[in-house]
């Protein structure tokens, strides 16, 4: 994933959806009362802090300009209690929403992962993992910020501007309005800035992403780079990137520079004029000291929350992205439906029929034609064929990881996509030729998440499979950490769990595709030992490319181009004298010789 | 700016004394004259600053990469991708933050609080002390609480790598996960992990959501004091109401750079911080950088020699003994089972990793004697991992020389049977690799990786199983076309495949980072042992894939 990081494109799109956004607010419905409450501790809390200023301009007009002492005291106490109060409102409100945010992310995490264990196989084929981590990462926590910083704050900012201006057209509406006069000027100037920086904003977060992903990926190619001794190269064009980067930034510094002088001109002059209209106010008995200061203070509140309202609008749109491509996730309906409550099979014994099968991935494209055989209890089949003879296709069947288009598949007489996915599976035990090894210990890796697999069970497969003493000898045994991917394991340790794994399961029908990876003769002998074992008394599809392996199965299916077109065991297959004979013989020419000789 | 307050106390003992408005007016303009002049100073300052800023990140990127160019392959094997990047980015912009918006914000503290609070002493220094003791709990607070929200804050970025690299897994091992009915359980898992993380959060959220109140709270006590005690001097007549009002304003003016004295504070400590993280990586010497007396010839043979050459990585024996000579213009195979040591072994004639004991001779000139460039300039080093760059693929192919004509591209894809695959691709030479453009597989992006060293037109080629993902119809092909091109110079073939290597004038079989045999073809199954297995073995396949 973290590969992918950097080459994510960033998307800019629409900043409101009102469709998505009813779709995103049905995520905050379980939440409604929290919210509520937030709303109502937000309105408390604003209406609060425009108090103060009211509460400054009481104490001058009442109680400083009529010389009384108590009643300063008083008022003092007063904006105490209300300051207090307000931080109590702010701080739970704060609190609620970014809980509520935390809620709603669980919720979708969880909703799209368990979307993800649905999907068939198929959708997998076609959609880089990359990708879909960070459905399930990155866009959701865009969306955290949509709800938690987003939505109720957007709503806090506009009940304060419509407080204060209340105030201020209650106070003296005059001299509000001359206040007001500069307002299209801030906004005026506001759009401008907005426009250029974004336009900047964006140049700069593509450039970012380039020199980023340029970055990541020549150091990930850093061996190509120092093999073909281009560094200077290299070298020259991450600087001519890196300028590029430098140029945009340094554009935006200009603006930036000068944006925030201009406000801070465009507020004096309101205050100037605040001053000078309302001096005269003042002075004609219309408006009092008191009413003058905290019109000063509450003009200086009236700017924080339009910069606030603006920068929510980047939150809007990104979250609008995110939620259309959760969405698009969401509503991509599994092609395979599992069945509930599917009849089971009478008898577990293992076997395994297959009818005239024609699949396809795509269209009438068939990988597998026409195919039949049956496996009955116990046996052990050998498929032998080229790459591409639909080897890998066949075994996916049968765990239903796709469906078959004709004929019919039945596991102890009743066919496959009637039974439920978990009766199927659980009959079937699977060890692929590339090891899927996950992080987490040995005994994690050989349990996967069943808990009905004791450590006592999982110390016997070890054993089984020459692992036990491996394991044990780690400091932390059974529980000693495993990397990422197996990292720190080599291929025949890797092979080997993977056997260590399927035993413990204690499936009746093993389906192993083997390992085409050479080994040394030591970690073969061992393979090979464990193999055994793993086969005794079960079911066994094999995909097989050791000869030993074919020559021991009791039914060698060749497999060509989709079609079987060679069956029986080694003896049978060598009298046929086909193609199956024609293999055998070019291997084992010499010893045959001297066998007959 | 900071005359705004004090002209407000003129404006308002004006109005107390009932003077002419056109003083007021007078006043006024003064006011916006003040802050037109104070903006352009500030205008001035944020250009210079952050400018500097944006320079200084741009040298810093540039040393980091550059001196990443100069670092070897061992240490690459021991730092994380993530890692690195974190160090270009993350902490780059610590940095920069701390140099360009914390010194601005630095001076501007110094500059406002300075003036502000001689303006405030001037005025009345009683009121003064007592309304600035809330300000500097104000920093503290706001650079503990950012400390921790910090601290959490990168807890939280850890646990995240954790919850991205869960899922990751359980969409990678998809189908083992499905085979053994684990989905449940993996909802389960996945469900610990998220409320973990949310856990996390909400850790940082109880603090966070203090933090505003909390700056409102402790800027609002300020005015309150002023209130009081303000307006008790006025009530004594110690004082006039344009005093306490130019009070009001002027504590407006400072709780701002006080609240940004806090962030400052943090940003130093992050910078820092992120500094060493960077300088680490600037201390960290090259393991193999050309010696001082190398060798520089522009004409190399390719006459190569192990002598008892031994290698170690990470405590690991992974060759051992190895004795190997090889003229110019031999074509040498090696086989044998995986982690067998063929691919150090190449790597240390690329000299990829430092020798631990023996030596490697190219041309009878010790390998450490060679000047590293030229030397690998006459390698063409096909790894196993072919490496394209999200680049086109002319330019992929090209990448090992500084200009080629279109002839000797096409050439090059022709003799790596590559160039009919361009031909079918919609841009042909200029398509995009990757991401946005076409995705090849991996046998397509062995052969180009295999065109690019092809091109450089080097002495020694090494393939190190760089067909093992072909499709053996094309890698016969390609096996035909480079027959010619290897005659010309020494090449070294690494393969899992008889096929590639049965040919080659020498065929070394390796295992546990030995040689156990060695002779040509016909040699080598007369002896009958490994690699004679091996062969029949895989002409079975061989025939399968025929048929």
């Amino acid at each position: 994933m973290a590969d992918n990081n950097y080459h994510e494109e960033e998307v800019i799109g629409k900043a409101y959806d009102a469709r998505l956004m009813r779709r995103l607010l049905t995520y905050a419905r379980p939440y409604r009362i929290p919210l509520a409450i937030a709303i109502i501790l937000l309105i408390a809390g604003s209406g609060l802090q425009l108090l103060l200023p009211v509460m400054v301009q009481i104490g001058i007009d009442d109680y400083i300009a009529v010389k009384n002492m108590n009643g300063l005291g008083t008022i003092a106490l007063w904006s105490a209690m209300i300051l207090f109060g307000s931080f109590i409102f702010s701080y739970l409100q704060m609190y609620i929403t970014m809980y509520i945010g935390q809620k709603v992310q669980y919720d979708l995490r969880m909703q799209i992962f368990g979307h993800l264990q649905k999907l068939h196989l198929g959708f997998f084929d076609k959609n880089p993992v990359g990708r879909l981590v960070t459905r399930v990462t990155n866009d959701v926590n865009v969306l955290d910020e949509l709800f938690s910083s987003g939505l109720v704050s957007v709503f806090g900012d506009i009940i304060t501007l419509i407080g204060i201006i209340i105030a201020l057209l209650y106070y003296n509406w005059r001299l509000a309005l001359f206040t007001f006069a500069v307002v299209p000027l801030l906004i005026i100037a506001t759009t401008i800035f907005r426009g250029k920086v974004r336009a900047i904003y964006r140049d700069v977060r593509t450039r970012i992403a380039r020199l980023n992903a340029f970055t990541q990926e020549h150091v990930t190619g850093m061996n190509v780079i120092q093999l073909f001794t281009r560094e200077k190269a290299v070298l020259n064009k991450f600087n001519s990137i890196n300028a590029d980067l430098r140029q945009a930034n340094l554009k935006s510094v200009y603006y930036y520079a000068v944006f925030f002088p201009a406000v801070e001109i465009i507020s004096s002059i309101s205050l100037a004029i605040l001053l000078y209209y309302g001096g005269f106010q003042v002075g004609a008995g219309v408006l009092t000291f008191g009413e003058l200061v905290a019109f000063i203070q509450l003009v200086q509140r009236f700017y924080d929350p339009i910069r606030d309202l603006s920068e929510k609008y980047n939150i809007l749109q990104s979250s609008m992205a995110a939620s259309e491509r959760i969405f698009k996730l969401l509503d991509t309906e599994p092609e395979i439906i599992p069945v509930v409550n599917g009849p089971k099979p009478a008898k577990s014994e293992g076997k395994i029929e297959f009818q005239n099968v024609w699949f396809a991935y795509n269209n009438d494209d068939y990988v597998l034609k026409n195919l039949s055989f049956s496996v009955s209890s116990g046996e052990k089949i050998a498929i032998v064929g080229a790459t591409g003879a639909g080897k890998t296709s066949l075994i996916s069947l049968l765990f239903r990881f796709y469906d078959y288009q004709k004929g019919s598949i039945k596991l102890d007489g009743i066919e496959i996509n009637r039974m439920s996915n978990e009766i199927l599976r659980s009959q079937l035990g699977l060890v692929l030729q590339d090891v899927f090894i996950f992080s987490g210990d040995y005994a994690g890796n050989i349990r996967l998440g069943n808990d009905n697999i004791s450590d006592a069970q999982i110390i016997e497969a070890l054993k089984k499979v020459n692992l036990h003493d491996f394991v044990i000898n780690k400091e932390g045994g059974l529980n000693s950490e495993v990397k990422e991917r197996g990292a720190t394991l080599s291929t025949g340790q890797k092979q080997l769990l993977s056997f260590a794994r399927a035993l413990a399961f204690n499936p009746n029908i093993l389906v192993l595709d083997e390992a085409t990876s050479s080994v040394d003769t030591a970690t073969e002998k061992m393979i090979q030992k464990a193999l055994d074992r793993l086969l005794e008394n079960r079911t066994a599809i094999i995909i097989a490319h050791r000869l030993s392996t074919i020559e021991k199965a009791d039914k060698i299916i060749v497999l060509h181009h989709g079609e079987v077109r060679e069956m029986g065991n080694h003896k049978e297959l060598l009298q046929r004298k086909g193609i199956y004979y024609r293999l055998y013989q070019m291997q084992f020419r010499d010893e045959d010789l001297k066998a007959v000789g | 700016m900071l005359l705004n307050p004090y002209l407000l106390k003129l404006a308002f003992d004006r109005l107390e004394n009932h003077s002419p408005s056109n003083e007021i007016l007078k006043i006024a303009l003064l006011m916006v004259l003040f802050s037109v002049i104070s903006g352009f100073f500030r205008f001035s300052m944020r250009r210079t600053l952050i400018w500097m800023s944006r320079k200084i990140e741009y040298d810093m990127r540039s040393d980091l990469f550059e001196h990443l160019l100069k670092l070897n392959p061992s240490f690459y094997h021991n730092t994380r991708t993530g890692d690195i990047m974190a160090r270009a980015t993350n902490d780059i912009e610590a940095v920069r933050m701390m140099i360009g918006p914390g010194i601005m914000q630095m001076s501007n503290t110094i500059v406002t609080a300075v003036t502000a609070i001689s303006f405030m002493l001037y005025l009345s220094p009683s009121l003064t002390l007592i309304s600035l003791i809330p300000l500097p709990i104000l920093s503290i607070l706001v650079n503990r609480l950012g400390q921790i929200v910090h601290k959490q804050f990168m807890k939280i970025q850890d646990y995240y790598a954790v919850l991205t690299s869960k899922v990751q897994e359980n969409l990678s091992g998809v189908r083992v996960i499905r085979a053994y009915n684990q989905e449940d359980s993996e909802m389960k898992s996945f469900s610990a992990h998220n409320e973990k993380y949310i856990s996390l959060n909400m850790g940082m959220i109880r603090i966070y959501s203090m933090f505003y109140p909390l700056l409102f709270m402790l800027a609002g006590t300020v005015n309150i004091f002023v209130l009081y005690f303000g307006g008790k001097a006025v009530v004594l007549g110690e004082m006039s109401l344009g005093t306490l009002v130019a009070f009001f304003t002027y504590l407006a003016i400072l709780i701002w750079p006080m609240i940004a004295l806090g962030w400052v504070i943090s940003m130093y400590q992050r910078g820092t911080a992120s500094l060493d993280r960077i300088n680490k990586i600037l201390y960290t010497k090259p393991a193999i950088e050309s010696s001082s007396i190398s060798h520089n010839k522009s004409e190399l043979q390719g006459k190569i020699e192990c002598k008892a050459l031994s290698f170690a990585y990470n405590g690991k024996k992974v060759l051992h003994d190895i004795n190997l000579l090889i003229e110019a213009g031999m074509t040498v195979g090696i086989i044998g089972p995986t982690a067998s040591g063929k691919s150090t072994l190449v790597s240390l004639i690329g000299r990829l990793f430092p020798i631990s004991r023996g030596q490697i001779f190219i041309d009878d000139i010790d390998i450490n004697d060679w000047d590293l460039h030229s030397l690998r300039s006459k390698i063409g080093f096909v790894p196993q991992e072919p490496f394209l760059f999200s680049d086109t693929i002319s330019n992929n192919i090209v990448f090992g020389v500084d200009f080629a004509n279109p002839a000797e591209i096409q050439k090059a894809a022709e003799s790596a049977v590559i160039n009919k695959d361009i031909g079918n691709f919609n841009d042909k030479y200029e398509t995009v690799v990757g991401e946005r453009g076409i995705t090849l597989s991996g046998g397509q992006k062995q052969r180009v990786s295999i065109a690019r060293a092809l091109l450089t037109n080097p002495k020694i080629l090494i393939l190190d199983d760089a067909t093992s993902s072909v499709d053996t119809e094309t890698e016969h092909l390609i096996n035909m076309y480079l027959k010619g091109e290897i005659s010309k110079r020494t090449a070294i073939i690494i393969s899992h495949r008889v096929s590639a290597v049965k040919d080659a004038d020498l065929i070394i079989y390796m295992e546990t980072g030995t040689i156990a045999e060695s002779g040509n073809h016909d040699a080598l199954l007369s002896l009958n042992g490994r690699y004679a297995l091996l062969y029949k073995t895989q002409l079975v396949e061989e025939e399968l894939n025929r048929m």
